[in-house]
């Protein structure tokens, strides 16, 4: 309860303490002393002239632990029109039967707005007992309450609630019979979950013959079609001309996995109009039916182009090596549409015997075909390197740029070295693009990355600048320790092309390892425009990855200390303030000596101090009375407790302990941070013994003190 | 350019253009628009003719997602702020180059139409469940935004609802149509992590909140803000401006809103689908520990939903644990794997930013095909739980055990009762 924050506007903190208490207490003496005397004191809440806020935010309590007891002052309030939601709201889950009783009998003496809710609470319990009374309420002169009842009674049901709605729904009110119609589809709905088919279906029948709403009649077709298991009527409905009796055919018929609904839908087939074909065999499609696969073979074949782009989409899916011959038509066809879609459907045929057949079609094909099934290798990443680097060499450029994407999708590491020489080397300029995007595609999928880089390392002697620059983009993609030097050596050159590309691409690095190589780009040394990108890209990772605060705080302190301009030195200032800690405070309160950015840095480090709490204070006092140099500091052993009562929390304080002296547990609370409290009722103390700077000290802390290292 | 080639742009320009469906199964696959049967001029008969209910800020930004789709007809909009209302119609009459859209302030008025196909929702979360069943009873197919329910039963309630009238429903969980969640996702179902073990989701705060009672003011004119509209379903209380944020008002189940419900509809959705979940719901929920919760699955699989540790991948962060490898993505649109094997030489789209752009188009197709999207009434039902099962063990800070086949907590009456809330009349689901 401790986690959880009452957004109250205005409402009482009395209410919410009772709500904490409560609650916890609850759960710590079910049914005892005290939340008996708790519960008394939220009825006596209710029973006050306490505020209406008070009252119903003390319902919402109620609603959790509320019994019997409880019962006759939320059934007062039942009869207020602004609290009577929040009552409802305990009463429609307190288990004791007196919540019936008590909203029954409000069911007498309400009216209006008042009364649909007491209908609505009582339909929520499924209150049996009270369905003579909603009954009573069908012939309400009030349409909105006329209509709660017959919803009402459609939610609890049983046999006469369904009488009652069955007679309404023949002879009762024109304008209720909305209403009765849907309480009729919901006491059915009920006879179909319990199994009993029959009365279902003969109830779902009398409300599709109904002068009812179209969407009743629909939800009634449904029914009967699941309830009688009706195919006839499921296949009226798929070659209706109604557009909406189609639709409710269609998503009754996916609903239902047996064998003649499948029939049904495969019937309807050649009966309907081309868009409708389409819909059908999307909905075939989703059936886990290998009997549907002839049928819609056959569509792909005589369909109109929209069934024929589903064929494609959904043979990828579910065809199998049967399919091959029918896509491999459609992809060497005229209509690139088609084309495109049975090439991808080729690339995603599950069935393994595929690849065999591809490869086999392979060494005998020419021209499109050639080109389409080296477009399905790539695709479906079949080891086939041989025939693809011979088709590179083709002297159609088509051919060349669909085995360049094959084997950039293919290649191993030991093969990578072709793929390069494509890049370095180009035996045709027009494929230098293409050469490019396959050795990125093969490059970021090697398994071994550091190996990976060191061949692309090592071909950036000789290349051209193009080329190099070509491979600093794709080292970038790779990353590592290779790439990282490479890429840095080549920001740190004197080349501009190459600088540009690997400072980009530093600026974008994904690991923290690029931190000092920014940092070292970033010297004052540097050259200005790429100085600027280095260090903004270092402060990216100060910001956006994982640090220890101590890390994060070092980082930001280093970027101040090099940044020429104030833009730089604020974007340090607000990653402290994203971050705040100990160490954060540390070097924003340090920053205030830094003249043109001291009135960030002071709103800053009190930003910072509001938010950490604890020590902030003292740390800022020492920081401002003698400075707060970093020290090279090593706990060596830290208990807490008194006398015997210590427990060893050694490795919690080395967890918590930074390069600045303070010790930032998890919360100002010892026991809390050091998992209980070893001596309950005693004060006790925290030992440190430590090393700082090369001297072993000790420190001793009252419990719950801000923890700061002395000096030696 | 090869056809590879061509069919990875032709896929960019496909998910730009967000021609793109799934099936019941959440099967990932893409209808192109020809195969829908509007690759060319659309005729009327194939519009989709759209209302809007509740066009604030989230309620704009997707109104200018289903106004990029060329078979949409936008007609009206209801909204209980006047502001709002003329708003929504500037925007849509000037993309039509008309004054033709309608505007109402109360959604019955709206939903009465017979000429309306669909509607998009979003109002504040107080109204989502039961403006979404109200517009399933009126025979309209609903986009809704999240969090689209308040507490388990009217999850629950939402999904029987839809399969019942039949009607197509997407929760506003758009982050299951962008290809680097969907990968990320897939890899996990699919086995190609090795056993999954933990999924990871980022609830962006665990605070629980009730919006309470707010000081009385004044409340203003009907016509320019319907308060009573405005409150719905939630409990009366008098009218103060600041609830007349829709983002923090009754956000979840009044008692336990807020929570992991804001973000966990997204990131837990994501988790639920990833752990191939989309019907069901952990069992076992333990209140936060040092930031982390954690629930478990029947099959002993882990979802920790946790502030902290994620890579630098942009917001709603997830992250998936198998045997064999790992991944973790964000809205950055990148993501990082154990292995780029993993990658099986597929090209997934980078796209940041989280747009809607391709959920709302895949509404729209399911609403032609009355297939089940991607975010159904089903799997947001069992996304919510999820979250809402974590929230009550949040405010009642104690472990629990849920059983979905009943949806009933074991051995847990307060947190049973804080499965639902009434609803105030005359509105009910």
């Amino acid at each position: 309860m401790n986690r959880s924050h009452w957004g109250l506007l205005g409402a009482s903190f009395l209410i919410l303490t009772m709500a904490i208490e409560f609650c916890c207490g609850a759960q710590a003496e079910p049914g005892g002393q005290t939340q008996r005397d708790r519960e008394s004191a939220l009825v006596a809440v209710l029973q006050s002239d306490a505020p209406k806020a008070e009252k119903a935010l003390t319902c919402k309590q109620l609603a959790v632990v509320g019994t019997a007891k409880s019962v006759p002052a939320l059934a007062k309030l039942v009869a207020d029109p602004e609290l009577t939601s929040w009552a409802r709201t305990a009463l429609e889950v307190i288990p004791d039967p007196s919540a019936d009783a008590a909203l029954r009998s409000a069911m007498r003496s309400l009216s209006g707005r008042s009364l649909v809710g007491v209908i609505n609470s009582l339909a929520v319990r499924r209150d049996a007992k009270a369905v003579e009374g909603i009954a009573a309420h069908l012939s309400n002169a009030d349409l909105q309450v006329a209509s709660a009842a017959a919803v009402a009674l459609g939610k609890i049901g049983g046999n006469t609630a369904a009488q009652v709605l069955e007679r309404a729904l023949a002879s009762g009110a024109v304008a209720v019979r909305p209403a009765v119609a849907q309480g009729c589809i919901l006491v059915a709905e009920q006879l179909l979950e319990a199994g009993r088919d029959g009365q279902a279906a003969a109830l779902y029948d009398k409300v599709r013959t109904a002068d009812v709403p179209a969407q009743r009649v629909r939800e009634a077709i449904r029914g009967v079609i699941l309830a009688r298991r009706s195919i006839p009527l499921l296949t009226e409905q798929l070659r209706a001309d109604d557009e909406e009796m189609f639709r409710i055919g269609l998503s009754t018929a996916n609903e239902l996995a047996s064998a003649d609904v499948t029939e049904s839908l495969v019937g309807a087939l050649d009966r309907v109009s081309p868009a409708r074909q389409a819909l059908i065999v999307l909905s075939l499609a989703q059936r886990d039916d290998d009997t549907v696969l002839p049928t819609i073979l056959q569509a792909a074949s005589r369909g109109s182009k929209n069934v024929r782009l589903n064929v494609m989409q959904v043979l990828g899916r579910i065809g199998d090596v049967t399919c091959m011959q029918t896509l491999l038509d459609a992809a060497v066809g005229a209509d690139t549409e088609i084309s495109e879609a049975a090439t991808r459907a080729l690339g995603a045929l599950a069935d393994p015997k595929v690849d065999a057949q591809v490869t086999t079609r392979l060494t005998h094909a020419n021209g499109r075909l050639r080109a389409t099934l080296i477009d399905v290798v790539g695709l479906r990443r079949i080891q086939a390197v041989a025939e693809l680097r011979k088709a590179a060499g083709d002297a159609d450029p088509a051919i060349r740029s669909s085995a360049l994407m094959a084997l950039g999708a293919t290649v191993s590491l030991h093969e990578l070295g072709y793929l390069i020489e494509r890049v370095t080397g180009p035996q045709y300029q027009r494929d230098t693009k293409v050469a490019r995007k396959a050795l990125l595609t093969a490059c970021v999928r090697m398994p071994d990355p550091e190996a990976c880089a060191a061949q692309l390392s090592s071909a950036m002697s000789g290349s051209s600048l193009s080329a190099q620059s070509a491979l600093l983009e794709i080292l970038g993609n790779v990353g590592g320790a290779t790439s990282l030097a490479t890429v840095g050596k080549a920001a740190a050159g004197d080349q501009v092309e190459l600088k540009e590309v690997a400072s980009r691409s530093l600026g974008k690095w994904m690991t923290p390892r690029a931190a000092p190589v920014l940092l070292e780009l970033a010297q004052p040394t540097a050259d200005q425009k790429y100085r600027i990108r280095a260090l903004r890209g270092y402060l990216r990772i100060a910001r956006q990855m994982k640090r220890t605060d101590a890390q994060r705080a070092e980082m930001c302190e280093q970027a101040l200390k090099v940044a020429a301009r104030d833009d730089e030195r604020l974007l340090a200032l607000k990653v402290l303030e994203i971050h705040p800690s100990m160490d954060t405070l540390v070097v924003a309160a340090t920053a205030r000596s830094i003249p043109s950015i001291a009135g960030d840095a002071r709103r800053v480090t009190r930003a910072i101090a509001q938010k950490v709490g604890g020590a902030a204070a003292e740390v800022l006092k020492l920081v401002e009375n003698e400075g707060f140099s970093p020290a090279k500091i090593e706990i060596i052993q830290a208990h807490y407790g008194i006398g015997d009562d210590t427990k060893e929390v050694t490795q919690v304080v080395k967890k918590s302990v930074g390069r600045l002296r303070i010790v930032s547990l998890v919360s100002p609370d010892y026991n809390t941070s050091f998992g209980g409290d070893p001596a309950p009722g005693r004060a006790k103390q925290l030992v440190v013994k430590y090393k700082i700077n090369g001297a072993i000290r000790e420190a001793s802390f009252m419990e719950n003190a801000p923890i700061i290292l002395p000096m030696p | 350019m090869t056809v590879s080639e061509k069919i990875q742009a032709s896929r960019r320009r496909f998910l730009k253009t967000a021609v793109h469906a799934s099936t019941a199964l959440a099967v990932p696959q893409f209808i192109s628009g020809s195969a829908l049967g509007y690759g060319e001029a659309i005729a009327a008969s194939d519009r989709v003719v759209v209302g809007g209910i509740g066009i604030g800020n989230r309620g704009t930004y997707d109104l200018g997602c289903f106004l990029q789709q060329e078979d949409v007809q936008f007609v009206a909009v209801c909204d209980v702020k006047q502001t709002a209302r003329s708003r929504a119609k500037a925007t849509i009459d000037e993309k039509y180059g008309t004054k033709d859209c309608q505007t109402y302030r109360d959604l019955r008025v709206l939903l009465s139409r017979d000429d309306i196909d669909a509607v998009l929702i979003a109002t504040g979360p107080n109204w989502h469940a039961t403006a979404a069943t109200m517009a399933a009873k009126a025979g309209k197919d609903v986009y809704c935004e999240k969090p689209s329910t308040k507490n388990i039963t009217q999850s629950l309630d939402l999904a029987k609802v839809f399969r019942r009238t039949g009607r197509i429903f997407q929760a506003g969980t758009q982050r299951r149509n962008l290809p680097h969640f969907e990968f990320a996702c897939e890899l996990a179902r699919t086995g190609k992590l090795g056993k999954l073990r933990t999924v990871y989701a980022h609830p962006a705060g665990m605070s629980t909140v009730s919006s309470g009672w707010a000081t009385p003011e004044p409340e203003p004119a009907k016509e320019n803000v319907d308060w009573d509209l405005y409150l719905g379903p939630a409990a009366w209380r008098p009218f103060n401006k600041q609830h007349l944020d829709g983002f923090n008002f009754e956000k979840g189940g009044g008692m336990v809103g807020g929570g992991v419900l804001e973000w966990g509809s997204h990131c837990v959705d994501l988790c639920q689908w990833a752990a191939g979940a989309d019907t069901t719901a952990p069992v076992k929920y333990h209140p936060p520990q040092d930031g982390r919760l954690e629930a478990f699955y029947e099959d002993g699989v882990k979802l920790v939903i946790r502030g902290g540790g994620w890579m630098p991948l942009g917001s709603c962060p997830v992250r998936f644990e198998g045997d064999d490898g790992w991944i973790e993505t964000g809205d950055s649109g990148k993501f990082v794997l154990s292995s780029p094997d993993l990658l099986a030489g597929r090209e997934v789209e980078e796209i940041g930013g989280y747009p809607a752009t391709f959920h709302v188009r895949d509404f729209l197709n399911c609403v032609k095909t009355r297939l089940a999207p991607r975010a159904s009434a089903e799997v947001a039902c069992y996304a919510h739980i999820a979250c809402h099962a974590a929230n009550i063990a949040i405010f009642l800070d104690r472990p629990l055990t849920y059983d979905p086949l009943k949806n009933e907590f074991v051995g847990d009456d307060q947190a049973n009762r804080l499965r639902s809330e009434a609803l105030r009349a005359p509105w009910s689901i």
